[in-house]
């Protein structure tokens, strides 16, 4: 088991870095073959007032001029030390640029992800405790009703009912504890959803084994079954949806942070874009991806470890033929 | 005689099949109805101008003259959502088409070849998958530049990984059928099983995850027509039309209408989704 699960380890660690590295050619690639020149055309910009000769050198400054081939090797090279590059907009290095600002979104994400587990487990605990008929369907309709609003329409609600009616939280303190919060819950609303389909799915058949029949049987009630009995089995299985989530939090705080005017990376993306930074836009998505591969092979790499039930292909199995044999 | 047995036999089978289909799969196939009926005849819904509008009608609350109220420019706010519907469906149905033939190819390919081939496009697929998908969305539409088309396009290929693994899973189960290696005994070519059979038994699958991703679709597109990269004003895409009315604070119906519809049209298509799942 235990070589097995190193060699496991190992593959998986070497597949991580290889979609990491890919992710950073992919996103070059992206940019710099699909059609269109932004570089030269905020240069060549007649506001920006540059003469035709400068612009040559700022572009062979930056190595524009060269083979695609080129840059990319030039880039992929400067990567692995650790060095993204420049804002073309501003001039100061990328990582300066993502360090100033990944702060706020690791707590926007971070506090979006706890709203969506407490919700995710209260649909979840509810679905248990309510009678069938008392509230259970609609309390099963909830991640599909999550599934189906746009998050920037629960953060324009939230802003418009909780901070101009109510006045719990001020929009100018955006990066304020109750402006967080409600940033928080309408970036976790989404996520809430794709844990409870999975949890109350999980629920439903540990539910209808047969040790909960037994418990049930021995007068076990409601909350303590659930709790004692079908919770950690109904769990495991979430960790990995956990880590599939880790995609949404950081592709919807692009919008988040732009309704509740948070400055984090969502914030930076948007205004890269608007001004066509390619280096910082470059360095945002393999960050994402470099998170979302790390989070998952940290969740695939425990589930093993967490469920001794999960076989790794082949493993388990010859080792029990051992056992069998003498 | 058979003429008339005809007749008789249809309502039958009609009967029985709409018995069952749930009360609220029926309802959400005809909000699909209404919306793609907007998307195809606007000018059958509504008489105003969606682009003119009359000043003087400024910031009227949604009455039975409005049902959605009207704008900052005195346009009538339904006649702007209802023409919006073209451009916000057909987008999401580019977007789901690229999915499935672009994802569908990948797939298809590298569960039917094996080897090498799927070893490589195993690992671009990670890479597609790895990256979050409205980021992914986000960049490609800054490099092709501020369109709703583009944003189409952009939504497509960041779904095209997650047709590529269903359609892979699909070919490889498939392939490794007793009847399929009943064909290949027979002497059935590739081509053949391919066509005669795995097409068939993955296309299931990957038709419940279009729809799903249909709606998906729309929320991704309308975030991109809010974050302003789609087309620009005066287009009235639902997610632009949300954008222009949180600057109103005060007009709250110019966020909750197309909100309101966006989110009835995409809880829709999830339930329909969720029935074929069922029904499978």
């Amino acid at each position: 088991m235990n070589r097995d699960y190193a060699k496991y380890a190992l593959r998986r660690v070497l597949q991580a870095i290889v979609v990491v590295l890919l992710a950073y050619v992919f996103t070059f690639v992206v940019i710099s073959v699909l059609p269109g020149d932004p570089v030269t055309n905020t240069l060549r910009n007649p506001q920006n007032g540059f003469t035709e000769e400068e612009i040559t050198r700022i572009v062979s400054y930056y190595g524009l001029d060269r083979p695609v081939h080129e840059q990319l090797w030039d880039s992929l090279s400067r990567l692995v030390v650790g060095d993204l590059g420049v804002s073309l907009r501003s001039g100061l290095p990328v990582t300066r640029l993502i360090g100033e600002v990944v702060g706020s979104t690791l707590v926007l994400a971070l506090s979006a992800l706890a709203v969506a587990l407490v919700l995710a487990f209260a649909i979840g605990f509810g679905t248990r405790y309510l009678p069938k008929r008392g509230g259970q369907g609609l309390l099963r309709a909830f991640p599909a009703l999550f599934l189906s609003v746009p998050n920037f329409v629960v953060g324009l609600v939230l802003i418009s009912v909780f901070a101009f009616q109510l006045g719990l939280f001020r929009v100018i303190d955006s990066e304020g504890g109750a402006a967080t919060s409600f940033a928080a819950i309408a970036l976790g609303i989404p996520v809430s959803a794709q844990v409870a389909e999975v949890l109350i799915a999980n629920l439903d058949h540990e539910a209808g084994q047969e040790y909960a029949a037994v418990a049930r049987s021995r007068g076990l009630g409601r909350t303590r079954l659930f709790l004692r009995h079908l919770l950690k089995p109904s769990s495991l299985p979430v960790v990995t949806v956990i880590a599939l989530t880790v995609g949404e939090l950081l592709g919807g705080a692009v919008i988040t942070e732009q309704i509740f005017g948070r400055t984090g990376v969502g914030s930076l993306v948007e205004r890269s874009v608007t001004t066509q930074d390619l280096p910082v836009l470059q360095a945002v998505v393999t960050l994402a991806a470099v998170t979302f591969v790390v989070v998952n092979l940290v969740a695939d790499l425990l589930y093993p470890l967490l469920d001794p039930r999960v076989r790794l292909a082949g493993g388990r199995s010859r080792g029990k033929a051992e056992v069998a044999a003498p | 005689m058979t003429v008339a047995a005809v007749p008789s036999a249809l309502p039958a089978v009609r009967r029985g099949q709409a018995a069952k289909v749930p009360p609220t799969v029926a309802v959400s196939f005809a909000v699909l109805a209404v919306v793609l009926s907007w998307s195809v005849v606007p000018g059958l819904f509504t008489a105003q101008d969606p682009v003119n509008g009359v000043p003087a009608d400024k910031f009227l609350r949604p009455s039975t003259a409005h049902l959605f109220g009207t704008d900052h420019l005195g346009r009538d706010l339904f006649t702007r959502v209802v023409h919006g519907t073209a451009s916000s469906v057909t987008s999401a149905l580019i977007a789901v088409g690229i999915g499935v033939v672009v994802g569908g190819l990948i797939g298809l390919v590298a569960g039917f070849a094996g080897g090498w081939v799927d070893s490589v496009l195993a690992r671009l697929v990670d890479v597609l998958l790895a990256i979050p998908s409205f980021l992914l969305a986000v960049v490609v539409v800054s490099s092709l530049g501020f369109q709703t088309v583009n944003a189409a396009i952009a939504t497509g290929v960041s779904a095209v990984g997650v047709f590529a693994r269903v359609m892979r899973s699909e070919v490889l189960k498939t392939r490794q059928a007793v009847f399929v290696e009943a064909s290949y005994l027979q002497g059935g070519s590739r081509w053949h099983i391919l066509v005669r059979h795995v097409l068939p038994n993955a296309s299931r699958s990957v038709l419940m995850l279009a729809v799903l991703q249909f709606g998906l679709s729309i929320l991704v597109i309308a975030g991109l027509a809010f974050l302003g990269y789609g087309d620009p004003p005066p287009a009235s895409d639902w997610g632009l039309l949300i954008a222009t009315g949180k600057d109103y604070p005060l007009a709250a119906w110019l966020v909750y209408a197309p909100a309101f519809v966006t989110i009835a049209t995409v809880l829709s298509v999830n339930r329909i989704s969720r029935w074929l799942r069922k029904t499978d």
